[in-house]
């Protein structure tokens, strides 16, 4: 779990409580332990290396100012996790509003183009190191849209239950279904794309 | 295969259905190729996804990465720490703009008493014994009407109007 920059032996509890007393040095070493994982989850969402960045960081300047409502309840990552979606989630609608075209809002009542496509069998894994595969998968939900990955990162990386992610991302439970199933056939699409190639 | 069917393939295979339901999802993948063969799409998704985040490092330096939460820690910090305003300005604070308005209303006040005019009646006065006089003062209508009689003259009478704003005659 420790950064290889953190030389504290500290526990992530220790280093909290030091933090809730205002000891700015012991949230620094969180900060440092944790700031990939926060970073890699804002990226996830964001798709954009400067976004991920401004946004990790305002999510480890909220966590300081809301260190005292920390109870321990969860990890201090998980809830540092926690954070940082929601502010992910507040800039996606800041998008939303911005765009003027509204594709993704169409795919989504109709049902998109993916569901009427054929399912296909996949099993990139075959051939394949766990790296690759990642960077594969990571290709593939950049090319999906921000409403459409957003469901896809809470239900698979945070493991959120539909009701949950309705909740967050201020929407119906039956949007969130058809948002998911979207994304996962244009999942599939993608890579299946890679089976072929991988068997050329 | 309508789209309502297909959510809930989806919800059987992300484990969100009742068991009632879930046995009618069963029941429908062990009937319908194309239903089996979707559920087979979305389980294998789900499987590649799962713990398949990709790790990704911040592009920047510890403590560059720091530099900018902790300067805007201390910024908070300063701002929470300033010394609070005495009482004195506070109250004097709250009693500026009091005190305008209550200067200005007395302004308005001198204003309008200058500028409503003040009722101006003639004196009426009569030495003879045999007059007589009764008057007769309307608040609402601004209207003094004042009767006057000789007694000897029999009928005499004169009867005199005025509003207030304008000179009684007599």
């Amino acid at each position: 779990m420790s950064a290889p920059d953190d030389q504290s032996e500290r526990s992530d509890v220790e280093l909290v409580q030091a933090s809730q007393k205002g000891d700015l040095q012991s949230f620094e070493i969180l900060v440092a332990r944790h700031r990939d994982k926060i970073y890699a989850r804002a990226y996830s969402m964001m798709r954009n290396e400067d976004e991920a960045l401004d946004l990790s960081q305002d999510a480890w300047i909220k966590g300081w100012q809301r260190l005292a409502q920390f109870q321990g309840d969860s990890s201090f990552v998980t809830w540092m996790t926690r954070i940082v979606i929601n502010l992910c989630l507040d800039q996606i609608r800041k998008h939303k509003r911005q765009r003027l075209d509204s594709i993704d809002a169409l795919d989504e009542t109709a049902g998109g183009v993916e569901r009427l496509l054929p399912a296909v069998e996949i099993n990139p894994t075959e051939g394949m190191e766990r790296t690759e595969l990642r960077r594969r998968i990571d290709g593939a939900l950049a090319k999906l849209s921000e409403e459409h990955r957003t469901a896809l990162v809470l239900h698979e990386f945070e493991e959120l239950e539909y009701k949950e992610i309705a909740r967050r991302m201020n929407c119906s439970i039956g949007t969130v279904m058809s948002r998911l199933f979207y994304a996962r056939r244009r999942m599939a699409g993608l890579l299946a794309g890679l089976k072929r190639e991988s068997a050329e | 295969m309508n789209q309502e069917l297909e959510l809930k393939l989806q919800a059987w295979v992300d484990g969100e259905l009742s068991e009632a339901e879930a046995r009618r999802m069963q029941n429908l993948i062990a009937t319908d190729p194309a239903a089996d063969a979707l559920a087979a799409e979305l389980r294998d998704v789900k499987a590649l996804l799962s713990g398949a985040e990709m790790a990704r490092t911040v592009p920047e330096g510890r403590e560059f990465y720091w530099s900018k939460i902790e300067r805007q820690i201390q910024a908070e910090r300063s701002v929470a720490s300033a010394p609070a305003p005495n009482w004195l300005a506070g109250w004097r604070r709250l009693l500026m703009p009091l005190a305008g308005l209550a200067a200005a209303a007395c302004v308005v006040l001198v204003t309008v008493k200058q500028s409503v005019p003040s009722p101006n009646f003639d004196v009426v006065a009569s030495t003879d014994a045999s007059m007589e006089t009764m008057m007769y003062h309307d608040q609402s209508a601004g209207l003094t009407v004042v009767w006057l009689q000789d007694k000897n003259a029999g009928n005499g009478a004169e009867a005199v109007t005025a509003d207030d704003n304008s000179p009684m005659t007599d």
